[in-house]
């Protein structure tokens, strides 16, 4: 059991760098791919719900730590999108959960959510509309993550087809 | 009765899982300024910026030229004096020696590199490769040769954390300088605005913004940007500006900390506004 929490928290290391690195090289008006939501989905859709929410909340206290941010903002984003993946989480599909477009839709839910709750919860003025939040804030980071998801998919159909 | 609750604990745990893990997070969250929180938030990010400048070294030898860069410092030398020229050429000799105003181009330039930024709608910050060894105090502002980026507000031995115009938590004040009109311009997710001015100054598109001499944490006639549009209040004589920045602030990789002392008769109220 620790062991499968270990794994996720070496891999975000790297992908944290990468992250605060690279990911703003290729952001859209502000809009950036948030890939440790792609590493924190894979891991809930192999292990369960309640292993999600405590792997989002772990990993968003580091990311928000690192990043300079604010502390809090992140963990509470990244606990609700570990959650919201877990739903999905279905120990005779987890080939399928993680292989196949499920993975992209799943990705894309979580994504979705995990930008709209942090940008709301972080955001002091409160003059913007919801639409927005939801439109910018939300789907539109949802669905550049959603692409940065494909390599994970390509990935493991290889592995599968071997 | 123990049993049932038992059985609804099995049920629901992941629901209350969910709701307590939040709970902490957000009590965190709202608990940010606390100096033990502030501490190990300085501790995490000073050792974690050193894996980002290992990996930014190949994307920034790239990029830069050291010849690039001494050119670059020398244009924000020259940015800063302009703007002092320009100020005072659009004003009468008395009564600019009658206010005695500040003088911007004795201030030391400290250059720097971004070694990793958090890029989204509300929270723009950047992580600066000089920290509390190379001098950078919390409330240090940061430009580079086109204008004005942001302001320290971390700081750990060998980098610090910059709070970028692109943060809705930064509130600065401001001069649109052909009218001499102050404002507080502030970022609200989508773009930069200076709310709340009488629609009775007669503020353009193109109209030029700088700090304000008001402005007791950033030094007066740093370059902030251009009036892009300007927008009726639908109550009342006000009028909302919204401005386009100098700084193409997501792409800054070079930039420079100007190497004030922040006063220590800071006004409270402002650096309230730093403290969120």
């Amino acid at each position: 059991m620790l062991w499968n929490f270990i794994k996720p928290i070496l891999l975000f290391i790297p992908l944290a760098s990468v992250q605060l690195v690279v990911m703003p090289l290729l952001s859209i008006d502000a809009i950036t791919p948030n890939l440790i939501v792609i590493l924190i989905c894979f891991f809930t859709l192999k292990y369960g719900q309640i292993y999600g929410t405590l792997l989002g909340f772990v990993l968003g206290f580091l990311y928000d730590s690192i990043s300079g941010g604010l502390l809090g903002a992140f963990m509470f984003s990244f606990t609700i999108s570990g959650f919201i993946a877990g739903y999905f989480f279905n120990e005779n599909k987890i080939e399928i959960n993680t292989a196949t477009n499920e993975f992209l839709i799943i990705v894309f839910i979580s994504a979705t959510i995990n930008s709209f709750l942090y940008n709301l919860l972080s955001s002091s003025y409160n003059e913007l509309n919801i639409f927005y939040f939801i439109l910018e804030g939300g789907i539109l980071p949802g669905l550049y993550t959603a692409f940065f998801a494909l390599p994970v998919i390509l990935f493991n159909t290889r592995k599968e087809l071997r | 009765m123990i049993k049932f609750l038992r059985r609804i604990i099995n049920n629901f745990k992941e629901y209350f899982l969910v709701v307590f893990l939040s709970i902490i997070s957000i009590s965190l969250f709202s608990t940010n300024e606390k100096p033990a929180i502030k501490k190990i938030r300085t501790f995490a990010f000073g050792n974690y910026a050193f894996f980002n400048k290992i990996l930014n070294y190949p994307l920034s030898y790239l990029k830069n030229d050291y010849s690039l860069k001494e050119l670059e410092e020398e244009n924000a030398k020259l940015m800063l004096e302009i703007n002092k020229l320009r100020k005072q050429g659009l004003e009468n000799e008395n009564l600019r020696s009658m206010l005695n105003f500040k003088d911007t181009s004795k201030f030391q330039l400290l250059s720097a590199d971004v070694v990793s930024k958090l890029v989204n709608k509300t929270q723009g910050n950047f992580i600066i490769n000089r920290g509390s060894y190379d001098g950078v105090l919390i409330g240090m502002p940061v430009i580079n040769d086109k204008g004005l980026i942001g302001i320290v507000v971390d700081t750990s031995k060998n980098f610090s954390v910059v709070k970028t115009l692109y943060n809705n938590n930064l509130n600065i004040a401001v001069t649109i300088e052909r009218l001499n009109v102050d404002g507080v311009l502030s970022w609200n997710g989508n773009e930069l605005i200076i709310k709340n001015i009488p629609s009775t100054y007669e503020v353009k598109v193109g109209d030029r913004v700088i700090t304000s001499d008001f402005s007791t944490i950033l030094p007066p006639q740093i370059p902030v940007g251009i009036i892009s549009k300007r927008e009726p209040v639908p109550i009342g004589l006000l009028h909302n500006l919204s401005v386009k920045p100098f700084v193409d602030i997501n792409s800054v990789d070079n930039l420079f900390v100007i190497k004030i002392v922040p006063s220590k008769q800071i006004n409270n109220l402002e650096m309230n506004l730093l403290k969120k």
